[in-house]
């Protein structure tokens, strides 16, 4: 058993990277207008101080993929697994459990369960927050605690790095001249980092009048019938933006195509928050008004899953919030049905 | 294995129901066999697929019916199928009719339209044990006479002694002599003890919630009207996310349901 701590100098990390480009994907995190978007590894990497705007989940499902050649079944090509560095807690914690749950549990889905093995996770603390951010006030904390392989925390000329798995403590066992021990200071220096970070945060949620956490599941439970839903709703364009960068939205829909080389089923991301969504032969639609799409969403995410595995489906990200153009936000929602389940109802 | 994947079908045989009806009867080409009440997806080759409950009788193992009715992209090209085509099937998935529970009782089975399908492949099952049970009512209903399907099959789904059988049309033409009207309005004096039968419906939502509503007026208890639920299905396998109502997945804890566990939940009949 190697130690769970190690120090990493900024150019050694550059070399790591280099490193795991032979056998992976490298993705990483880069800033375009204090935005930063998933972009492949070229050489250069900076320390990235939130989340991207896109979810770490694309690396795992594919937006649209081709599952199968039906009638006429090939091995698929062997494609590298990826490596994606400055991941953000709120990428992991329960986005990850609830895929797991839904991929994994019962009928496994290979494609998922691929990634899951293959793929590297290495993580990375925040050290600021964007204004839609509220992970703190689900509880979750802005770095990642668990569900990475590698963990880095900016310190003094690089990093520390945590080991959180056995696929993470193979990679430090075959990199090991780019590694140092990690001392009590360096730690110490993670330690008051995260302090700083989360103390600077609280500020940000504590002016939200966020719910507590614990009556989220509640909230949505008794509050089908507020009039919140069809409010918000009228803001809804139906652009699904809130849906493809959910950390813990997984619905898809297959469909079949054919080619010179037979028959595909493909998958391709699909959300609640569409018009046809639920709609059947004939025409029904149990979905079929805005209002009550909106609401499922919540549903889904506040009761459907505390309900099968503990936890919410959501992580605090605040990216649905972050990306409507109608500027319906997570946290307007849950401050609003707090107040609405106050006041009196005769 | 690669979940998502069918498995080839040979159609065999396709029998016209009605204008926009057909029974399509498949030969698998590897082991496949259901339990009453589950569905399977059919795949049109590189076109489509779509969610239906077999209409035959889970014990014939060599082959398996499907009852189409014609109305969107998929199911049309389906029935323009021809006899020799091959297609895909995947499933069979969720959970059928609970046959051990209806054992010792007096059942009633209400249906309408095409939703006969599941209701013939669960008529096949209990006429297979049909001494199992005290009464069998079966009240169907179909828009018009001609749409009434599995017209050949009807004389002999009254046979057994312990059967009363009643059909009813919406609209009536010239030739039809029996009852006119909607399916609840068959559901009156029935023989059986209400308090303690096993209601089982089954048809288009509308049907199934002024069915259940009547059910519970005669004195069903909730507990004791399965229903079978139609939404979009497309994985059915609980990972698509699709037919999700409230807590439940339809193609994984369904789509036979317990009208008790349901009756809460928002919008069941959409």
């Amino acid at each position: 058993m190697i130690s769970k701590y190690f120090y990493i100098k900024n150019n050694n990390f550059i070399k790591l990277l280099d490193n795991l480009s032979a056998d992976y994907r490298v993705f990483i995190p880069q800033e375009t207008r204090k935005n930063y978007f998933w972009k492949k590894y070229k050489g250069n990497f900076e320390f990235s101080r939130y989340r991207t705007v896109n979810p770490l989940r694309q690396f795992f499902t594919s937006s649209v993929e081709h599952i199968n050649n039906y009638f006429n079944p090939k091995t698929p090509k062997e494609t590298k697994p990826f490596c994606i560095v400055g991941a953000k807690a709120c990428d992991l914690g329960n986005s990850l459990k609830m895929h797991d749950y839904v991929f994994l549990e019962g009928d496994i889905d290979l494609f998922y369960k691929e990634m899951r093995d293959k793929n590297l996770i290495i993580s990375s603390d925040c050290t600021s927050f964007k204004e839609t951010c509220f992970c703190l006030a689900l509880g979750n904390m802005p770095y990642p605690e668990a569900l990475f392989d590698l963990n880095i925390s900016q310190v003094i000329d690089g990093y520390l790095v945590e080991v959180g798995s056995k696929k993470g403590e193979e990679i430090i066992t075959s990199n090991k001249s780019l590694f140092e021990d990690a001392n009590n200071k360096i730690q110490a220096e993670r330690e008051a980092n995260r302090k700083r970070t989360v103390e600077e945060f609280k500020s940000q949620i504590n002016s939200l009048d966020f719910p507590d956490e614990s009556r989220l599941n509640s909230l949505i439970k008794n509050g089908y019938g507020d009039k919140l839903w069809a409010e918000e709703a009228l803001r809804c364009v139906e652009c699904g933006a809130c849906i493809m960068n959910c950390p813990t939205c997984h619905c898809f829909l297959l469909f079949d195509t054919k080619d010179k080389n037979g028959y595909f089923k493909g998958r391709i991301w699909d959300g609640c928050q569409y018009k046809n969504f639920t709609r059947v032969a004939g025409g029904a639609s149990a979905l079929r008004l805005r209002e009550y799409r909106l609401r499922n969403r919540y549903i889904k995410k506040f009761e459907f899953f505390p309900e099968r595995i503990k936890v919410y489906a959501c992580t605090g990200c605040g990216r649905c919030a972050e990306s409507c153009p109608g500027k319906i936000d997570i946290r307007k929602i849950f401050k609003t049905l707090n107040e609405n389940s106050k006041t009196v109802k005769k | 294995m690669n979940i998502y994947t069918p498995n080839k079908v040979t159609i065999t045989n396709i029998i016209e129901e009605t204008p926009a009806i057909k029974t399509f009867v498949f030969k698998p080409g590897s082991a496949f066999s259901f339990e009453t009440g589950q569905f399977v997806e059919l795949t049109y080759p590189g076109i489509g697929e779509a969610p239906f409950t077999p209409s035959s009788d889970p014990n014939k193992k060599d082959s398996f019916e499907v009852t189409i009715m014609k109305v969107g992209k998929v199911t049309e090209l389906f029935h323009k199928a021809k006899v020799g085509d091959e297609l895909g099937v995947r499933g069979p998935f969720g959970n059928g009719y609970p046959l051990d529970s209806f054992k010792d009782k007096e059942l009633l089975i209400v249906g309408g339209g095409v939703g006969l399908a599941p209701l013939r492949s669960l008529i096949y099952a209990l006429y297979n044990r049909i001494n199992d049970f005290k009464k069998i009512v079966i009240c169907l209903g179909a828009r018009s006479p001609q749409d009434i399907v599995y017209k050949y099959l009807l004389e002999e789904f009254k046979k057994p002694k312990n059967v009363e059988f009643r059909l009813t049309v919406d609209r009536a033409d010239s030739s039809w002599k029996g009852n006119v009207g909607i399916v609840t309005t068959l559901l009156n004096k029935l023989p059986i003890d209400t308090k303690q039968a096993k209601g089982i419906v089954c048809g288009p939502p509308i049907m199934m919630k002024f069915a259940s509503l009547k059910l519970l007026e005669l004195g069903f208890s909730p507990k004791n009207i399965h229903l079978s639920m139609e939404k979009n299905m497309s994985c059915g396998l609980g990972k698509c996310g699709h037919c999700r109502l409230g807590k439940y997945y339809i193609c994984k804890d369904g789509p036979v349901f317990i009208f008790d566990d349901i009756k809460d939940m928002w919008d069941i009949w959409d």
